[in-house]
This record gives structure tokens, sequence and C-alpha cells, in this order.
């Protein structure tokens, strides 16, 4: 008696804890790519020049994300290669519809195949408002094998009557549809309607009448010829011509009602990349560490440039991150109004020399990104990554405001003093 | 007992003599107990929808999955023939337990019956009023046609190898055309971007699906392109071809499943159980 008072205590106080927990849980409402290791972010997919159109948008109104991103010739081993992908908007649920989309203004309904690494690709998504809400997209490059790549994320706020939204379709036949919301749905409720009617017929055919104990106690004498009688036969025979025949007439009929139909489609598209910048210049890393109670990364790495002009180093920017030197000539817009103010460095991009790199010149630039946003992106585990490298773009500016964009990439080491 | 074939009960001298004997008065039942029995079927039912609606949802959901719930799925190579050969599982094994111990022909009708019930309350709950999207992207497909016919070639050939070899062909062959009428308007084609796409390939399209990527869709892959447009056939015919020896297997694993078995009560089994036999 009083082990089961003591355990009905304790699963009281267990239910009570459970009740307690389910208060206090929050919702998730965007930022899943923080769960993602650093290796994965830093040194596969990096956009740049992503530019959302508008941040607030009606039911049934269009926007546009462009945008650029580079695949990192430092793939990771871990990491499939690029060999099929698929482009799309990242958004929690069906809150904007996609509307059309191109990879290098080739159609992108399909997924791509044999993506190059260290090449460039442009993407444009035109999406539609269609829940009311505030909802955080992304662009999202999946890869099969490794799974979804985001880029940088906009709150987008949707607004209006959910019940507002139509997308009308014109099929190649000439019929128009509408809403393809609604499509075909009407006609699926009918025919499961017909099914489960047949069903429901069978069931109750045997279920008016003494259905277990008495006829198991039947079966046990051996008298089973009281379990089954001819005119369940017939009835149970007539049943399924008529099934049958629905099944088949109904086949035959929609045929006819449809008589061009096409199967789902499965290829896989094939786009070239942007055309490659010339290698103006050549970075190579040197020694790399992240500061783990500073926050910061410093990187020295030694840079040749190869190009005719003078360059300055511009920005630094990994997994969306971005540290600009406020220092380089157009560095105030190098930042778009539209771009996830989240997502860029307060303090920007420090180097231990701000002289530009003069052509034929090399030599060795020390830089720091310091932020907190390291930790708040959670890019910092480089304890439990399985490749401790870290990778960038670096984008350098020539007087003309020519822009050259290089890749950075090399191990790194976590230190846990002050450097 | 021999539970698996019936003497025709036409062809039964017996049944002439007992032609006005019902279930209840062979069954020997009181009509009081008759009575309780009745309340006792009906709690039974109850249980049994609850308990078979989420076991054979479950089942299909892991098997047979983005198959029966997405419509940009719905092929004609994986889809006719992986669905039934899935679905065919739960209904084997009711129609052997049903047919075994009751002689009821209602099994595979009952386990394609819970599975609508089912769908038809996590579709629009799920997609549709949790996460918004449209009911016409997850329609499910039904197999109450084949079950139907599955449990009709039971009831006429008394038989489980006989209805495993015709009702589990039939089960399989009669699930494309009988789903052909419900999703015949998703393969209208249309131009979108240039491109030709079918009406549950745009919609698939439009409606995103943040962790499901376009190339994740197992569907139109491998050969069978002799066949042309009929390769939807082919795989009927061979997942009828699958589904014989699945309605076999399953029929004898439902009816081990509800059977009783005892150890006999010697002394290795006690030894075993790590009882002490008497001395």
């Amino acid at each position: 008696m009083q082990s089961i008072k003591k355990t009905s205590k304790f699963l009281w106080v267990c239910f009570g804890l459970m009740l307690t927990a389910c208060l206090f849980t929050e919702s998730a409402w965007a930022h899943g790519e923080r769960s993602q290791e650093p290796y994965l972010r830093t040194r596969t997919v990096q956009y740049y020049d992503v530019h959302y159109d508008k941040k607030t948008v009606k039911v049934n109104e269009e926007f546009t994300l462009v945008g650029k991103f580079r695949l990192m010739q430092d793939w990771p081993d871990a990491v499939s290669l690029p060999e099929t992908v698929f482009l799309s908007a990242y958004s929690p649920g069906p809150m904007i519809t996609r509307v059309e989309s191109y990879l290098n203004g080739v159609p992108a309904r399909q997924s791509f195949s044999k993506l190059e690494l260290g090449r460039d690709y442009e993407f444009k998504l035109i999406m539609k408002g269609r829940v009311p809400g505030r909802h955080h997209i992304h662009p999202l490059l999946s890869i099969k094998g490794s799974g979804p790549l985001v880029g940088p994320g906009q709150w987008i706020e949707v607004t209006g009557n959910k019940a507002d939204y139509v997308l009308p379709v014109t099929t190649m036949n000439g019929t128009e549809i509408e809403n393809i919301e609604f499509y075909g749905t009407s006609r699926a409720l009918k025919w499961y309607g017909v099914w489960i009617s047949l069903a429901a017929f069978w069931l109750l055919f045997w279920l008016v009448r003494p259905l277990l104990l008495p006829r198991w106690m039947a079966l046990q004498k051996g008298r089973e010829d009281v379990l089954i009688s001819t005119r369940d036969i017939t009835v149970g025979v007539i049943l399924g011509v008529v099934v049958v025949a629905i099944s088949f007439g109904g086949y035959f009929y929609s045929k006819k009602e449809y008589p061009y139909v096409v199967p789902l489609q499965a290829g896989t598209n094939k786009v070239d990349p942007l055309p490659r910048q010339k290698a103006e210049v050549q970075v190579v890393v040197i020694k790399a560490n992240y500061d783990v109670p500073g926050r910061a990364m410093h990187i020295t790495a030694r840079m040749t440039n190869n190009g005719s002009e003078q360059l300055s180093i511009l920005e630094f920017a990994t997994a969306n991150l971005r540290f600009v030197n406020q220092q380089a000539p157009g560095a105030d817009t190098a930042v778009s109004a539209d771009y996830p103010r989240d997502l860029v460095a307060r303090d920007g991009l420090g180097l231990s020399d701000q002289k530009p790199l003069m052509p034929g010149e090399t030599r060795d630039i020390k830089f720091e990104a310091s932020d907190a946003l390291w930790e708040v992106e959670r890019l910092v585990s480089f304890l439990t990554d399985v490749d401790s490298k870290f990778g960038g773009l670096l984008f350098f500016v020539d007087k003309s405001g020519k822009r050259i964009i290089t890749e950075i990439s090399g191990p790194i080491l976590p230190t846990f003093t002050a450097l | 007992m021999n539970t698996e074939t019936l003497q025709h009960p036409r062809g039964a001298a017996a049944g002439k003599a007992h032609a006005v004997e019902t279930v209840l008065s062979v069954s020997g039942l009181s009509p009081q107990a008759a009575h309780f029995s009745r309340v006792f079927e009906l709690m039974v039912v109850a249980a049994i929808i609850l308990l078979f609606t989420g076991a054979i949802h479950l089942h299909v959901l892991l098997l047979a999955g983005d198959w029966d719930l997405f419509l940009d799925w719905k092929d004609r190579q994986y889809w006719p023939l992986l669905t039934p050969v899935v679905m065919i599982m739960f209904p084997a094994a009711l129609q052997g337990i049903f047919w075994t111990f009751f002689r009821l022909p209602i099994g595979a009708t009952v386990g394609a019956t819970c599975l609508m019930v089912a769908v038809c309350i996590t579709r629009p709950a799920s997609f549709m009023w949790w996460t918004d999207y449209p009911l016409n992207l997850v329609l499910p497909a039904q197999m109450i046609a084949g079950a139907i016919v599955l449990d009709v070639f039971l009831l006429v050939f008394r038989n489980a190898l006989f209805t495993a070899i015709f009702g589990g062909f039939a089960f399989a062959f009669l699930f494309y055309p009988s789903n052909y009428t419900i999703f015949a308007p998703f393969y209208v084609p249309v131009s979108h971007q240039g491109m030709m796409a079918s009406m549950a390939d745009l919609i698939g399209y439009v409606y995103p699906r943040s962790a499901t990527p376009e190339y994740i869709r197992i569907i139109e892959r491998g050969t069978l392109r002799t066949f042309g447009d009929s390769a939807s056939w082919v795989s009927a015919l061979f997942g009828g071809f699958i589904c014989i020896f699945m309605h076999y297997a399953w029929w004898y694993l439902g009816v081990t499943m509800s059977s009783m078995k005892f150890l006999p009560n010697n002394t290795k089994v006690m030894a075993l159980m790590g009882t002490k036999a008497d001395a």
C-alpha cells in the first residue's frame, strides 16, 4: 500500500513537471541554420549580393529575391559534392509560394546536376505572399546527400487575408483553372465518398448480425454451414462485380475526360556557371586563430596582386556574416539597405595594414573579424568539427570601384586565452 | 478443425435439415448472454477501429511514406508497385484472423477502411490546418476497391492459398485504375517557365517543402521504357505478383500472432524459466 502511494506520488510529480516544462517552451520561428556545423556553413556555399526587393507584401503580391553564390573550391570531404542540387526558398511552410525561379537564367523548377566547385552562379526567385504574418525567408540550395545550405534570411511581412490567395493557371489544352489551391479536391472527395460508402455497406452487412462470440462458438461446434449463406455469397459477388466495374469504368471514363496527360517530370537541368573572373589576387593563409574569449577570428594571409590596379581589402564574408573594412573605398555602399542587419558585424573588419596592395606586390596582411556574431550564429564550435578549417570570401576593390572576389580557406586553431 | 477450407453450405446435407437455424441458436447462448455478447462486440469494434486506425496508418506512413503522402510522388512506376505491396500487409493479417476464428470475410475491408479513417483525419489536420498546405497536395490513395474484391475472393474460395493468388493479385491490379479516377486531373500538362510540367509537379513546386527538395522524389527511374505509357500497367502486374506472396505470408503472420501458444509443463521448461522442479 505504501509503495503504491509512493509510486502514485512520484508519477504525479513527473506529470506536474512535464506540464510546467510545456508552459515555458518557446516557439521556434527562425535561425534553424545555426544548428548546422561551422565547416558546413563556411566552406560550402557562400552567398553574396543577395537582395530582397520588398520586406512587406500583401497576400497575392509578388516579391523577388536575387543573388549569387560561390561553391567553394575547398569543399569539405564530409559534404557530398554538388552533383545534384535544388534551388528554392527556405520558409516556414507555404507562407509564401514560389512563382518562378532561375539559376543563371535557366528555369529552376527541377533540380540541377553537376555544378562546379570554385565557380559562381546567379539565382532569382519570384515569390508571392500567401499566409499573413511575419516569416523568415532564406534563399536555399539543397545538395543531394548533404541537405540544405541557406543564404541570408530576411523577415518578410505578409499582410491581408489568406482566403484571398489565388493562383490561376491555364493548362496546355486551354483549360483555365481559377485557383490551383482547390484544383481536383472536390472530385477526389466525391470518389472517396463512393468508396467509403461501398466499404460501409459491406461492413454493415456483417456487423448487423452476431459478430464474434456466437460465430466462434458455432465454428467450434463444426457448424460452419450457418455462418455463410448463399445470400451472403450472392451479395458479395455482386458487390465485387460492382467494384470492378466502377474501377475500370471510372478509369476509362477518366481517360476520355483527360485525353492528354503527361507523367511526372523527373529529369535534371544543366547550367554553365558564370564566366570566371580573372585571378587577379592570390591569397594563401599563413595562420588562422579563433580567439574564444575575444570572439574574434585572426587571419594572417600572404596576398599577391597579379592585376594592373592597386587593390584594397573591402570585405570578408563567411556563412552570411559580413565584416566590412570601413576604411576601404566604397565601404559605405558595400552593404545594401535591404541586407539583414543582424548579419553585419558592427565594428567591421580590422586590418594590420590599410595600405592598398600595389600591382605585382606580395605582402602578409593580418586581418581581424571580431564580433559577438560568431557566437550568436554558433560558428565557434571548432572543437567539435571533424575538419577544423575555415572558409570565406575576400572582396577586394580597386580605385574605380571594381570588385574582385577571392576565396580564402585554411586550417584554424581555437585559442582560449586572449591574443 | 480444418480452419482453411470449408464445404460449401449448399452441398451440405445438414444445411437442409437445419434451414431455420441461426448463428445464435447454434451457439447455444441464452438471450441475456447474447445481449452481453453484443455489447462486448461493439466494444471490440470500437477498440479495433482505434487500434488499427493508428497501426495501419503508421505502417503505411513508414513504408509507403511519401508515395502516399504527396501528389508529386504518384508516378507510373513506384507508386502503383510499392503502395499496394505495403497496403496489403495489414488487411491480409486481418483477413487471416477474422476468417480463421470467426469466418468473417471483412478483414481486408476493415483494414482499408481504418486507413481511410486515419488519413481523413490526419491529412486535413496535419497539412491543412496545422501547416497551411492545400489539401490537394496531400490527397491519399484509397485501397478500398482492392480490399473489397480481396474479401469477396475469400468468401467465394474459402481458401487462403487461392485468395492469395487471385485476391492478392487483384488487390494490386485494381489499385491503379481505381485511383486513376481521383488523380487523372493532376496529370494534365501545363507550361511553366517555358518547360512542360504536370499539374502535380506544379502544385508540388508552388508550395515549398523546404525539407524535401525536388531531387528527393523517387519517381520515374529505372527502365520499363520500352513499354511507353503502359509502364503503369507493368508496375501493376508486378505489384500483383508480389502481393500474392505478401498476402500469403501476412495471413499466416496474423493467424500466428493471434493464437495462444503453450509451453509444456516439464522439467526442461521449468529449468529454462528458473523454477525448481518438485523433488
